[in-house]
């Protein structure tokens, strides 16, 4: 059947769909709030039926007829095979080596893929408090693939963060193994509303892969605080499907938590 | 009368607050984000006006924010602070940005790994995670020696964290159950308090309801924590509202959403909340009664029943 594309969806929701590709089947994958929650049930009813996953405060393998409010809901233990604690998800899973796909948010991430979720300015007397780490550092130390989904802007995107919360390649392709981290090489893959990034492992630094349909390597430049490479076979993101969209607003989010027309906090 | 004994430790939050939470102490915080924190407990610690405290947990959220905000609360040990959706915890926030509030960051694993330290009364404990993060570089200044690396001993060149055992004062926890003498269950996800109890030199526990001993005795695997390390129990329906209790309610958006205005304002806006909420409440009822009494409370117990 010929795919008809849709010609009306937002950037949250195409950022949601491109990041839900990365997903395979056989995926186990720890959640977070926004829109990674809806890029993982996204992907669940898709492609990939078959992928489980776990939520940080315990919920192991719950199945999510649509997007909770909160990775805290009381809707994210529904059917779970299991509700532990935070210590069977991050202890005896992540740190484990048994999770395949994180999903982390900043307020800021650099040009090694180092994010920080926890202050702007002197750590010591911040001039902005973040949340903090929350499960993040562990994931970011730990997942061999991470997911990252964000708007792209300069202020988001600056060539350091001011503290890293969670490590990416920290300040080059072997900051990692220098650190002490046994995952040394892990895959971060950052999808925007202008472009995919993906960590070149040669150089620990990100590059941009693909384009989102519209947008030119100029703009993202321009709202990039550092100059990433462009990989030589910059592709386009593929658009969604009407039916893709279909699904995303009448079975992912159908309450519209997170997919508003509004910026999206994330 | 030690904790471990089978005596009958139900008692009013008054008294459990008078009794084991003392200025000074390190409080060990239940609940995370919009689910099960001890709000009843932490309402009677504020109107106690116990000072000088040191919060710990992992996602410390409303039942902190309160705290901060009645300015009790010297320093935060924690892996994050925020209440999700809602946005962050502005009490919080604010008292960190103006230096009147010290933080310690650690990491989910790393404080859960701590009380999994402290339950098994060991000194301290390895996590794979903080190397190369700057959770390593700073710390707070009331803070000893924060974190070792090490090279493991049987495995020559690897490097490893260890973090010290966390052993807070007194843990204060909201449960679905637990009987008189201190069984105690948590059903949904338990996040990191199975170890934050047994880690605690003291816990205070909120229940929704009593049940009877023989109760655990024929279910001896329902039972989360078992009574030797609970040394209060208190009966408080509805105790972790406006957050939720599985089982029981769902969180309450409305009430959430405008403390989070209130707090987010700030200064004697922020009091009129703290007035009219708390210290214009002399029992939780008063508050529970205050903030849309049964009316509410039986809509979000059907939401949470709609769930199951």
């Amino acid at each position: 059947m010929e795919k008809r594309y849709s010609e009306d969806y937002t950037r949250e929701e195409l950022m949601s769909i491109e990041a839900s590709r990365f997903i395979k089947s056989t995926d186990t994958v720890i959640l977070g709030t926004g829109l990674p929650l809806v890029a993982a049930i996204f992907a669940q009813k898709t492609h990939a039926p078959g992928v489980n996953f776990v939520v940080e405060s315990g919920s192991i393998d719950p199945i999510l007829p649509s997007a909770p409010f909160t990775v805290a809901d009381p809707a994210i233990g529904h059917m779970a095979v299991k509700t532990g604690s935070l210590r069977d998800v991050l202890g005896c899973l992540v740190q484990r080596g048994l999770v395949d796909i994180g999903f982390l948010g900043g307020a800021e991430i650099d040009q090694f893929g180092n994010i920080n979720s926890t202050c702007i300015g002197d750590p010591r007397r911040p001039k902005v408090r973040l949340p903090g780490s929350g499960g993040a550092n562990c994931i970011a130390s730990c997942v061999p693939k991470i997911l990252v989904i964000t708007r792209h802007e300069r202020r988001r995107f600056p060539s350091r963060v001011q503290f890293i919360t969670s490590p990416g390649y920290i300040d080059g392709p072997d900051g990692r193994q220098k650190a002490g981290l046994k995952m040394t090489k892990p895959e971060i893959i950052v999808v925007t509303d202008l472009c995919a990034m993906e960590i070149d492992r040669s150089t620990g630094t990100l590059r941009v892969t693909k384009l989102m349909p519209g947008i030119t390597v100029g703009q993202v430049y321009e709202n990039t605080g550092f100059k990433p490479a462009v990989s030589e076979h910059v592709g386009a993101v593929e658009p969604p499907t009407e039916e893709e969209i279909r699904i995303l607003r009448e079975e992912v989010d159908p309450k519209r938590i997170y997919l508003k027309v509004s910026p999206t906090a994330i | 009368m030690s904790r471990v004994s089978k005596h009958n430790k139900v008692m009013s939050v008054k008294e459990a607050v008078e009794k084991f939470v003392f200025d000074g102490a390190i409080i060990g915080m239940g609940g995370q984000n919009v689910s099960r924190c001890a709000v009843s407990i932490a309402h009677e610690i504020i109107r106690q006006g116990k000072r000088g405290l040191v919060l710990t947990g992992c996602n410390l959220s409303i039942h902190m924010d309160l705290m901060v905000g009645a300015g009790l609360v010297r320093k935060c040990e924690l892996g994050l602070a925020g209440l999700g959706r809602f946005g962050a915890t502005y009490q919080f926030k604010r008292a960190i940005e103006e230096g009147r509030l010290e933080a310690e960051d650690f990491d989910h694993l790393t404080m859960v790994s701590r009380f999994l330290a402290g339950e098994m009364g060991i000194p301290f404990i390895p996590v794979r995670g903080l190397m190369g993060s700057d959770i390593l570089k700073y710390q707070g200044p009331s803070t000893g020696k924060k974190f070792e690396v090490i090279d493991n001993p049987w495995n020559r060149g690897e490097r490893i964290v260890l973090v010290p055992a966390m052993q807070p004062d007194v843990s204060i926890v909201h449960v679905q159950k637990a009987d008189e003498i201190g069984n105690t269950i948590i059903q949904g996800i338990a996040s990191h308090e199975p170890e934050l109890i047994r880690a605690s030199n003291t816990t205070i526990v909120s229940c929704e309801e009593i049940v009877s001993t023989s109760f655990f005795r024929s279910h001896s695997d329902y039972t989360t924590i078992p009574y030797h390390y609970i040394d209060a129990v208190i009966e408080q329906p509805f105790g972790a509202y406006p957050t939720s209790t599985y089982g029981y309610y769902t969180f309450d958006a409305d009430h959430i959403g405008s403390y989070q205005e209130y707090a987010r304002a700030g200064g004697e806006e922020y009091m009129k909340y703290m007035d009219e909420y708390v210290y214009g409440c002399k029992t939780f009822s008063d508050f529970l009664e205050k903030s849309g009494g049964i009316k509410k409370l039986n809509q979000l117990r059907k939401e949470m029943l709609r769930l199951m």
